[in-house]
């Protein structure tokens, strides 16, 4: 499991749905939660945050990536890849800390991904947890 | 409402430990006592029954006072009104099951629920057999039925079902749900088993050396950190094994087997036997109606 603090910089409500903003050392990055600020106490602007995801939910892109629906995006640069014969494990480094996605060898060759090159590393909005700190 | 607040010096091969207890429970809620063995739960249970008398303190159920060491006041454990359920048994031999579920009846007091009790408990076909024709579920059963019989306000279960198989544990588990719903009766529950614990309580209280050192929600109490995930579920891991890059965890979660992906940093602190908690995001799982056959 990947994890990232920040700090909660907006709530935006729906129902029983809520779309978390969080403020990650600059990086805004964006969860949706079935939990309300009515629900869960710890849903309060300000509020210090874990986001949790699970390493096979990264997508890796290259920079510059455009048109896609994947808004949070963190710039990375690979460090590490452990490679299988059909997953790899890529080790990333950013300003949030280290990361870690499991793609497939496939992917990894088809991009020439290799330790030192800079990537992007996006997360679905309906993938990450939040766990307050 | 119960509100119960003792004290009571214990001795144990460890030496002596001063029981400090403070509870206070709603009507119809179930609190679970955790902690190592030696903790004081058991001596909590006894007291809270009548059964050993503690050095000070009040106990209030329903408004009505069980114990006051001020005013003197100390029902004996027939005038308290709860049910007491062991690990052990402790059914009359020499009695049929039915026997020993009436054995808990009040004198005069219709047999309606009697025969209520041995529909729900399932104990129809078996009631007229004494307990050494019946396995340990069944026996565990006619226990909870005698308990209940007497319509207790407070129903106290001392590791009920440790002794038990994963599968009967968990009709026996069902049952406790099924008649607190249906009876109202306030639970406290003595378990190790995690699984058990977050189906059955609303509530865990952790006894270490005489006092509570926390209390919560089970998943406020076992966790480490709550996480919004709301497909959670918690699980006995059975299997770890190595594939490439990862490790496929095998999971007992109630009687079904799950796998669950993990990474290397993971999977170090993870071993067989360990009970987990599974957490994912409500948006991941897909259902798929069962075609009725």
């Amino acid at each position: 499991m990947n994890r990232i603090e920040g700090q909660i910089s907006g709530i935006q409500v729906s129902g029983s749905l809520s779309l978390v903003s969080v403020d990650c050392k600059g990086i805004l990055l964006k969860s949706i939660i079935i939990d309300t600020p009515d629900t869960s106490d710890y849903l309060a602007t300000g509020t210090k945050v874990q986001l949790l995801f699970k390493e096979t939910e990264i997508v890796i892109a290259k920079p510059g990536v455009r048109e896609i629906s994947l808004q949070n995006r963190i710039l990375a640069v690979i460090s590490a890849i452990k490679q299988g014969d059909l997953l790899c494990s890529v080790i990333l480094e950013s300003d949030l800390g280290t990361l870690e996605a499991i793609i497939s060898t496939n992917a990894v060759a088809d991009l020439s991904l290799q330790p030192g090159i800079e990537v992007l590393a996006m997360i679905k909005l309906n993938e990450i947890m939040l766990s307050p700190c | 409402m119960i509100t119960a607040q003792f004290n009571k010096k214990l001795w144990s091969a460890q030496g002596g430990m001063q029981l400090d207890i403070q509870m206070e429970l709603q009507q119809g809620e179930c609190l679970t006592l955790y902690g190592d063995s030696g903790a004081g739960k058991t001596s909590a249970l006894r007291i809270l029954s009548g059964l050993l008398q503690p050095d000070s303190g009040r106990i209030e159920v329903g408004g009505e006072t069980w114990y006051d060491s001020g005013k003197n006041i100390n029902l004996p454990p027939q005038k308290r009104n709860i049910g007491y359920v062991f690990q052990d048994y402790a059914l009359f031999p020499n009695l049929t099951a039915r026997e020993n579920i009436a054995f808990g009846l009040r004198k005069g007091e219709s047999s309606a629920l009697l025969e209520e009790l041995i529909t729900i408990t399932s104990l129809g076909e078996l009631q007229h057999k004494k307990p050494g024709q019946l396995s340990g579920g069944q026996q565990q059963r006619v226990a909870l039925a005698r308990a209940l019989v007497r319509q207790p306000k407070l129903l106290l279960l001392d590791e009920p079902m440790s002794a038990l198989d994963h599968l009967t544990r968990s009709h026996l588990q069902d049952f406790i749900l099924e008649a607190r719903q249906r009876y109202g009766f306030t639970v406290i529950l003595v378990s190790h088993d995690l699984g058990e614990i977050i189906k059955l309580s609303d509530r865990v209280a952790v006894l270490g050396n005489g006092v509570i050192s926390r209390e919560g929600s089970p998943a406020q109490v076992f966790m480490q950190h709550k996480i919004s995930g709301k497909f959670q579920f918690s699980g006995k891991i059975l299997g770890i094994e190595q594939q490439e890059v990862v490790w496929i965890v095998t999971l007992l979660i109630g009687a079904n087997l799950v796998k669950v992906v993990v990474t290397e940093k993971e999977i170090q602190g993870l071993s067989i036997g360990d009970q987990v908690i599974v957490a994912s995001k409500a948006f991941n799982p897909i259902l798929q109606k069962i075609r009725d056959l």
